[in-house]
């Protein structure tokens, strides 16, 4: 007699089968959403919170109103500001465009990691080998990313209310929300173009390039509608242009709500459709084709990290480019408005004493700063992804030794921060210097280097973890850098113990060009990273190499 | 050597030794330790304790050194998805510092593969064939091959074996770990198998057999005798006038009792390798028991 078959018992009673990619994409995306919907609206709280304590008087108000509620080009940056003599318009001005912008990239990457990535990986194809059909999986996986999206605007919401309700804020529960709905727009919209374009490409960090173009065309079409020569209707034909044109607390239109969530149905309905129309793992657009070179091919462990770190060394190195331009041409306009004012103490207690254009490059340079430490994290994170995608094993089983990979990828990423800073140093000097700003070359160039030291600072700490614990790069190198953003930024607004200060590495760095780079500190940060990356090293050549 | 992972042992006390121009292979279940094995040979992890050496260098002192003679084949393939595969082969073959063109040329043709297509868009056969292609190329002293034919139509597999079959002749040491029997009883001078990190058999396939039992299955026209209490003889069972038994250890007092009785055919044979591999696995290869309960 034949032995009973193996008896079919439900997964889980009460859930269907039919919506595992939904709930496997939303755990994912949710918690994503929930982290960036906590700095959403500490971002959101802190900006109030320090108009309030820095602005008191109402003739300080004014000034700051003044000085940018008419500004064209910090407009074109930041959109234009309206009611700065407020709290709600001041909160506006100094987070939203920031915010939707961060929003955006969140969707972007959270939709390409979670749809092109996991076919990358191969997971994809389990999924879809099931009840699922690649249409009805590339449609769960979107509400999934929907949950993910209702996260991020959840917390952010909770956090802008609750914010709200301080009385020195007094910002209504209503407007609050509908404050939260517009900061999350873009990420909502965003998540639906990752979609979109995961179908287009053919590997992960394609779909990601296309969906920032998309990204990239919208905020420059937005900027040329903002910039005061006369071509305001343009911003109907960008998606962050119908997010500003929300006017959250200033003057709330739910009109715009129309093309976003009609933007926001089309896109992600052409994704379902060309998921169905396309091989599992292909693409809709032709790969690019395959050259072989032997000049250009890499022969060795050196050759091999210049390639694979390229491109996004030259994408990060635009974009630093592109926000050193833009700092510089507000330069002189900008700079005008610290005199005086309140702002003054903060730029002060950011380490950039004094007014004028040194005292506003200062800050500027500050924000440059946190830019290249990202640069330094993704390449320790792509590090450790070459170890834990087991590629480095065809390395290390050949006759390459562990240190000679890992000094190659450390000074293959310290020349790329150098390059970084040189890039922030001579465009910044081109916008101002277009502006007739009156700031010098080797002074502007001189602070663009001094930006490198936090980022190389950054590089040795995550080569450190990489040795010693490389499970938690990723997390690890992450928090150094949030929480020496955060300390600089709570350092800024309110009195913070000077030795909390001193563990952020940005604190460390002096602000030039409102002051002289200091030498003493460069060597510190420096001689750290260096120390850090030995030990990290010495670790590295020791330990087993570690999957995920 | 031995390896721990925590409170998990992955290899226990483990001796062995593979001599030169041998092609030895590494027989184990899945989680047995032969892919632990060969990270500690090359140096990808430590042992807990213990040491080894190829060809007379530390693999964990001196690494690099030990590596310029070996290549080495991983039984997952992850390699650069943007890198095409000649550019993989170019790099691969530099790395290891030496390289045969006619021979890599050669290999190109026999399996089949267009280098010129981004290493993303391979199947798995594919990669698997670019790293064979790039570990023989390197005509390397030492070949350490890892599950080497996972993802292989049975074509490349034969075009395989025959490239093993050179390395043999040009006396170069093969480590083959394999799930496929036939793969290793066709190529392999000597087998290990491993269970549970613990290196339960080793020696030549003769060895192994004669060491192991013997099928035998005897028709008889007449009564059929009572095999139970023949020495050596395991396990004997009747159906009608055919008897089947294992026998281990000398044949010859069956045969006498065989001798006495009206044999009209008998049949004996050397168990296979795959018979050898479940035979440490025992429970592996016994039958389900039959629920209880009706269905």
């Amino acid at each position: 007699m034949l032995p009973n078959p193996v008896a079919l018992v439900p997964a889980r009673a009460g859930r269907s089968p039919g919506t595992v990619i939904a709930r496997l994409t939303a755990r994912k995306a949710m918690r994503s959403g929930l982290l960036w919907g906590y700095i959403f609206g500490v971002v959101v709280g802190s900006s109030a919170i320090s108009y309030a304590t820095i602005y008191k008087t109402q003739a300080e108000r004014n000034q700051l109103e003044a000085a940018f509620g008419s500004n064209n080009a910090t407009g074109a940056l930041f959109g234009p500001g309206s009611q700065l003599q407020t709290v709600a318009g001041f909160t506006v001005y100094k987070s939203f465009m920031t915010l939707i912008i961060l929003g955006a990239v969140w969707g972007l990457l959270t939709s390409t990691r979670l749809l092109r990535g996991e076919e990358d990986s191969g997971r994809w194809e389990l999924l879809v080998s099931g009840r699922a059909t690649r249409r009805s999986a590339t449609a769960q996986a979107l509400l999934g990313l929907a949950a993910g999206g209702a996260t991020l605007w959840a917390i952010t919401a909770l956090i802008t209310a609750v914010s709200g309700r301080y009385s020195k804020i007094d910002i209504a529960t209503g407007p609050a929300l509908f404050f939260a709905v517009a900061l999350v727009a873009s990420a909502i919209m965003f998540l639906a173009v990752g979609a979109f374009t995961s179908q287009l490409a053919a590997t992960r960090r394609q779909a990601s390039a296309y969906a920032a173009v998309v990204l990239g065309i919208s905020y420059a079409t937005r900027m040329v509608a903002d910039s005061g020569i006369g071509l305001h209707r343009l911003i109907w034909v960008s998606p962050l242009g119908w997010v500003e044109e929300l006017q959250p607390l200033t003057a709330p239109q739910p009109l715009p709500l129309i093309p976003i969530v009609a933007f926001t149905v089309v896109i992600s309905a052409v994704a379902v459709l060309l998921a169905g129309r396309r091989d599992l793992g292909a693409s809709i657009l032709p790969d690019r084709p395959a050259h072989t070179s032997r000049v250009l091919s890499p022969s060795g462990p050196l050759g091999l990290t210049v390639r694979l770190v390229r491109s996004t060394v030259i994408g990060w190195a635009v974009a630093i480019a592109a926000s050193a331009l833009l700092l510089g041409l507000v330069t002189k306009g900008a700079s005008g408005a610290i005199s005086g004012s309140s702002l003054k103490q903060v730029f002060t207690k950011l380490g950039s004493p004094g007014v004028g254009v040194d005292a506003y490059l200062g800050v500027a340079f500050l924000m440059v700063a946190v830019l290249i430490a990202f640069v330094a994290n993704g390449q320790i994170i792509a590090a450790r992804a070459e170890e834990s995608g087991g590629r480095l094993d065809h390395l290390f089983a050949r006759p390459v030794s562990r240190s000679q990979w890992f000094s190659g990828r450390l000074l293959v990423t310290a020349a790329a921060l150098l390059g970084c800073g040189v890039i922030a140093g001579l465009f910044t000097w081109l916008g101002a210097a277009s502006q007739h700003a009156g700031v010098r070359f080797t002074s502007v160039m001189s602070a663009g280097l001094n930006i490198v030291p936090p980022a190389v600072c950054i590089l040795g700490i995550g080569a450190l973890v990489l040795g010693v614990w490389p499970r938690a790069t990723s997390i690890a190198t992450y928090g150094v850098l949030g929480w020496s953003l955060l300390t600089e930024i709570i350092g800024g607004i309110g009195s913070v113990n000077h030795w909390v200060l001193d563990t952020s590495v940005f604190h460390q760095m002096s602000a030039a060009p409102a002051v002289a780079p200091s030498v003493s500190a460069d060597a510190g940060l420096v001689a750290i990273g260096v120390a850090s990356a030995l030990i990290g090293g010495i670790a590295f050549n020791r330990r087993d190499l570690a999957s995920e | 050597m031995s390896k721990r992972y925590g409170s998990t042992s992955a290899l226990e006390g483990l001796h062995l030794e593979v001599t030169r121009g041998e092609v030895f292979g590494y027989l184990g279940p899945n989680g047995a330790g032969k892919t632990t094995t060969i990270r500690l040979l090359l140096g990808l992890a430590r042992p807990s304790a213990g040491r080894a050496e190829i060809f007379g260098l530390d693999c964990q002192s001196r690494p690099v050194q030990a590596h310029r003679r070996l290549a080495y084949v991983a039984g997952e393939v992850n390699l650069w998805p943007s890198l095409t595969g000649a550019e993989t082969l170019h790099l691969l073959g530099r790395v290891q510092g030496q390289v045969d063109p006619m021979y890599r040329d050669k290999l190109i043709e026999r399996f089949n593969l267009d280098p010129s297509k981004r290493v993303r868009a391979y199947s798995k056969g594919n990669r698997q064939k670019l790293v064979l292609i790039a570990a023989l190329m390197s005509r390397a002293d030492l070949l350490v091959l890892d599950e080497p034919t996972s993802g292989l139509d049975p074509l490349m597999e034969q075009a395989f074996r025959h490239c093993i079959h050179e390395a043999k002749e040009r006396n170069q040491t093969v480590l083959l770990s394999s799930h496929i029997m036939s793969e290793v009883e066709a190529l392999c001078d000597r087998v290990g198998i491993l269970r549970e990190g613990r290196l339960v058999e080793m020696g030549t396939l003769g060895e192994m057999r004669h060491l192991s039992t013997l099928t035998v299955e005897a028709t008889f026209d007449g009564t059929v005798p009572d095999l139970s209490r023949v020495p050596g003889v395991i396990s004997p069972i009747a159906q009608g006038r055919v008897v089947r038994c294992q026998v281990r250890g000398s044949i010859e007092p069956l045969l006498k009792v065989l001798a006495a009785s009206r044999v009209r055919e008998l049949l004996s044979r050397e168990p296979s390798l795959e018979e050898l591999f479940l035979a440490h696995y025992g429970p592996i290869a016994e039958p389900e028991k039959a629920p209880t309960d009706a269905a």
